[in-house]
């Protein structure tokens, strides 16, 4: 899915929708733009959600995101 | 009222099989009872729950209810089954609903807590605040799935819930033994291979009446124009197993006269031999030259039981035509026998019936099962 979302309300809806329609993939996108969008622990907040819905779906970004959380202090390095 | 019915004892139920009553109505009809005895004969032993073919792909992971407890069976990347608490270890929720595929971690829907399918917690987002992923006092090494005790044997999964058991493969030596010339790749026949018969009855009458051949010339008189009573034999194994086992199986042909493959490298025994074992608590096994079956038995509710059937070939790919009528044949005799095992249940409502009296000639299998379930309640009872 695309996330080119131009602004915050769109990227909510979007977001919306794709919580409503369990497209789990759509989600790791959209909440890594919002992560992007954002900073400090909001930032780290919706890059969690992007993590925990690659996790889910098996996604190759997942090791990916985990070390920016890494990165970021949010997230331990061994589990 | 017959003067010679009177209330027996499990004592009298493990008394030689000439001399024996059989469990009494108790263990059929009162919660209370069959509470301790599925203690004694589900939960301290090695029971089944399924078979590997309800998940067949990596990832699949299927829900079920075993005693109560809330399992979860799971095929991990690597093609083992495995079997979970199917609960989370932050809040105890129940992790997967439905059956279907984990196709990346084990997602909580609850607070999104992860495990990989090997049962490690993997992820615990904002467990230390917003954003904050870890706590020092959260040590997920501690904390990934709890395992249930399971073993695999013919497809069969096999949880021993108390988990304190002797290894599967030591208890029923015995008829990995026997049946050591059947150890080899065997093939789930797929959707048309696979039904289920919900049947108003205690779980044990379906063991009882499986176990033995006297029955077959009355509730399958299909059967008598090639498979006569004198044409079977008993299988007794104290404590583990017992059954009937036949000298004239005949193979199915469709009408160019094809048959099943058979499984390679067998005896000539089984030229025309088959053996149909209960082996204990709950699983209703059959073998043959050319397909093998397994029925798992479901306790529903005391008086509720839910098979399972599953019939298994040598081979991956087989006539689609034989194998539907073959699971027909066997689903038309299975369904033969629901009259009485649910005649059977409701009879155990007649005030003081002493569990009846076995014929010693024809009954022998069925006795061994109930002088198990009698040892093991009686056993535990005095724990």
């Amino acid at each position: 899915m695309s996330v080119a979302v131009a602004d915050r309300a769109t990227l909510d809806a979007a977001l919306l929708m794709a919580h409503e329609i369990g497209d789990r993939a759509a989600l790791v996108a959209l909440y890594t733009q919002a992560a992007e969008d954002a900073g400090g622990t909001a930032a780290a907040f919706y890059l969690t959600h992007a993590y925990v819905f690659a996790l889910d779906v098996g996604a190759d970004a997942a090791p990916i995101l985990r070390a920016r959380l890494i990165e970021m202090g949010a997230e331990v390095a061994v589990t | 009222m017959a003067d010679d019915i009177r209330f027996t004892g499990l004592e009298d139920v493990q008394a030689p099989i000439a001399r024996a009553h059989g469990l009494p109505n108790s263990h059929y009809t009162d919660p209370a009872t069959i509470a301790a005895e599925n203690r004694a004969v589900l939960e301290t032993t090695w029971a089944a729950i399924g078979v590997g073919a309800d998940i067949p792909e990596a990832g699949d992971a299927k829900p079920i209810t075993f005693l109560g407890q809330p399992l979860l069976v799971l095929r991990d990347d690597a093609g083992a089954v495995r079997v979970f608490q199917n609960i989370c270890r932050h809040r105890g929720m129940i992790l997967v609903a439905e059956p279907r595929n984990i196709e990346g971690a084990i997602r909580c829907p609850y607070h999104s807590w992860c495990y990989a399918k090997d049962g490690r917690l993997v992820a615990t987002p904002h467990v230390g605040g917003p954003g904050q992923n870890a706590h020092p006092g959260i040590n997920r090494a501690t904390l990934g799935l709890v395992p249930v005790r399971s073993h695999i044997w013919r497809d069969i999964v096999f949880v021993n819930l108390s988990g304190d058991a002797a290894p599967f493969a030591e208890i029923h030596a015995d008829l990995i033994q026997r049946w050591a010339e059947f150890d080899q790749p065997m093939h789930h026949g797929g959707p048309d291979s696979t039904f289920t018969l919900d049947i108003a009855t205690n779980w044990k009458l379906a063991v009882e009446n499986y176990c033995e051949s006297y029955h077959l010339p009355w509730v399958h008189p299909g059967l008598n124009s090639y498979s006569r009573l004198e044409d079977h034999y008993h299988i007794e194994q104290p404590g583990r197993y017992s059954g009937q086992g036949s000298y004239v199986y005949r193979q199915l042909k469709n009408e160019d006269g094809r048959t099943f493959p058979d499984f390679p490298g067998l005896s000539a025994h089984w030229d025309t031999g088959a053996e149909y074992v209960a082996l204990y608590p709950n699983v209703l096994l059959g073998v043959h030259r050319d397909h093998a079956y397994a029925i798992i038995l479901e306790q529903v509710a005391h008086d509720q039981t839910r098979e399972h059937i599953h019939i298994y070939y040598p081979t991956a790919t087989t006539d689609e035509t034989l194998r539907t009528r073959n699971a027909k044949l066997w689903k038309d005799v299975f369904i033969e026998d629901i009259f009485v095992v649910e005649g059977m249940q409701r009879g155990r409502a007649a005030s003081g019936f002493d569990g009846g009296r076995f014929s010693p000639a024809m009954d022998g299998p069925t006795h061994c099962f109930h002088s198990w379930v009698a040892g093991r309640v009686s056993a535990m009872a005095v724990e």
